[in-house]
């Protein structure tokens, strides 16, 4: 078996909250592997975005343990780039500023020219050239995160972590940046791919992009099933959505999703 | 715009009738400077013509125009209670003209005055923020020493400045030396504590994003914590700015042999009122030219911010 670029092993957080000990996630087991797109799913309150916490290393785990490349995670790292939700740019640099910005802190060996050239090209890739110049708050929110994954992409780490990149985004965007986002990874080649974890709620979102979902129950957060996405690669999402077996496969993800409720429903605690 | 826009325009109407006033026969015998009046309110109609024409925004062509109609309004005002019906104390209430030409024969002084108060001002004030700023940041960037350093500034800044004006003075040898240490006070306590507030409330998901990126720390502080901060910072300056100027004309009132409060205290201590309005005057325009000038700097280095 070929070692796994990010292996989560028996990973387990603890969060306090005026006084109160959660157990946000408890023993959580998973890997990723090089090249591989791997969706975190679960109902909200799951633990999904306090694993991703953990592995841009702004959260310590408890227990367990995370291993990059085989040696131990410790705190942030040049390694990986992230996308997160909101505010992933810095609101008094332009986008180009921003992009750059990022670029000098992963590759130092770049001069302030490279950098800005690097910028823009990676603006055009994005769909956002000739908005170089403005400041984030002259952008809508799609454009934003366009700009959030310019800077991730253009940074070029092999690690890409991704916190819920499209949920504050309207449909029809989310829609088109989804897509943005497949044809930029699929255009890699394979072996040249980058190791995304990319956490939502959106199932169909998962469908479309991943390799594997890991489907996580809440309270505490544990693992419920690690599901393999049986479509072939380049995925086109309006083909795929119109076959038998896209369906099945989704309704099987929303029963594991379901599942869950459905215990909680069954026991004493209901959180919706 | 269309050239009747910018020239058909209630103020040029206030401006004529300014003019039509002057032709109203003296009834107040004083010497009214009725020349330097027209020099005047000719010179601001000219200035008002060339912005007509400069001026794209059409919002900030009616503020030109509403701002120059006032004065020429208040001048006439001024003009008819004064020279035209000798309504008022001629004394007190010098004739426009008067206080114009006032202003011509003192110039002069006047900019001596202007630069001895701009000079121990922007002192103060550069030495305050050059000092509370990185003081600030690096307090507030330390949770621990910043809570303890916010109570300790709510106190020093809760003592208004002024009272510091006679320790100073046995502290230091000279009034300008005061002078800069009461406004470095007046300040300092401001801007640091804005700095303060502003770096302990960076909103967490911004310093988050700096963390992922791996900026060093210096670069953290630099790069990233004070240009979140930067809004609060000129929180604290304009406030600083606002208390400097009245505690300096304060102060020269009390003990300056120049300055602008100075000026003002002095003629009207002879009883000498055009010049004490002439004073007055100055004082408003130079304080609203710092102001403005201020508030450019702010304009340019916030406008990320919406």
């Amino acid at each position: 078996m070929t070692a796994n670029k990010i292996e989560i092993s028996h990973l387990s957080v603890n969060y306090t909250e005026r006084g109160r000990q959660f157990n946000a996630l408890h023993d959580v087991s998973f890997g990723v592997g090089t090249g591989e797109f791997v969706s975190v799913i679960g109902a909200s309150g799951c633990g999904k975005s306090t694993l991703l916490s953990v592995l841009e290393g702004l959260y310590q785990a408890a227990e367990g343990s995370v291993t990059i490349n085989g040696t131990p995670l410790h705190g942030t790292g040049r390694e990986r780039g992230v996308v997160f939700q909101h505010y992933s740019l810095f609101p008094w640099m332009t986008t180009r500023s921003n992009i750059a910005f990022g670029i000098k802190q992963a590759r130092h060996e770049l001069s302030r020219r490279e950098r800005y050239q690097i910028a823009d090209e990676f603006l055009g890739k994005v769909g956002l050239e000739g908005f170089g110049k403005k400041y984030p708050s002259q952008l809508s929110g799609g454009m934003q995160q366009r700009a959030a994954i310019a800077r991730a992409l253009a940074m070029n780490t092999d690690i890409l972590l991704m916190d819920e990149p499209f949920s504050a985004i309207d449909a029809k965007n989310r829609v088109i940046l989804q897509e943005l986002l497949l044809s930029l990874w699929e255009g890699d080649s394979p072996e040249h791919r980058k190791t995304v974890v990319f956490v939502t709620h959106d199932i169909d979102e998962a469908i479309l992009l991943s390799d594997k979902i890991v489907v996580l129950t809440a309270h505490p957060g544990t693992v419920n099933e690690i599901v393999r996405v049986p479509f072939d690669r380049p995925r086109n999402r309006a083909e795929l959505i119109k076959t038998d077996e896209y369906g099945k496969f989704r309704n099987r993800l929303l029963s594991l999703l379901y599942q869950d409720v459905a215990n909680r429903i069954g026991g004493e605690e209901v959180v919706i | 715009m269309t050239l009747k826009n910018r020239l058909l325009r209630v103020t040029h109407l206030l401006f004529a009738i300014l003019l039509l006033v002057q032709l109203l026969p003296d009834r107040s015998s004083n010497d009214v400077h009725t020349g330097a009046l027209i020099a005047f309110a000719v010179g601001l109609e000219i200035l008002t013509l060339a912005g007509s024409f400069l001026t794209k925004k059409k919002e900030s062509l009616s503020l030109l125009l509403d701002i120059v109609g006032f004065i020429f309004a208040i001048l006439t005002v001024w003009s008819l209670a004064t020279t035209k019906f000798d309504l008022l104390n001629p004394l007190l209430f010098p004739a426009p003209g008067k206080v114009f030409a006032q202003f011509a024969e003192d110039r002069e002084k006047i900019f001596i005055n202007i630069r001895s108060s701009l000079g121990i001002t922007v002192k103060g004030f550069v030495l305050a923020s050059a000092v509370a700023v990185p003081l600030g940041l690096f307090l507030g960037w330390n949770a621990r020493l910043g809570g303890a350093a916010t109570y300790i500034s709510k106190f020093f800044s809760s003592i208004p400045p002024i009272v510091y004006i006679p320790y100073g003075i046995a502290l230091l040898p000279t009034f300008r030396s005061v002078s800069v240490f009461v406004i470095f006070l007046a300040t300092f306590w401001p801007v640091f504590a804005g700095t303060m507030s502003g770096v302990m409330h960076v909103d967490q998901r911004i310093i988050d994003s700096a963390k992922v990126l791996n900026v060093p720390k210096p670069e953290m502080l630099f790069s990233v914590i004070l240009p979140a901060s930067l809004p609060q910072i000129f929180l604290g300056c304009n406030q600083g700015l606002s208390v400097s100027f009245i505690l300096l004309t304060s102060a020269e009132m009390i003990g300056a042999r120049d300055g602008m409060g100075y000026y003002v205290k002095y003629y009207s201590d002879f009883g000498d009122y055009t010049r004490t309005i002439t004073g007055l005057l100055v004082i408003g325009i130079v304080v609203i030219a710092v102001t403005f000038l201020f508030n450019q700097l702010q304009k340019r280095l916030l406008k990320w911010k919406h």
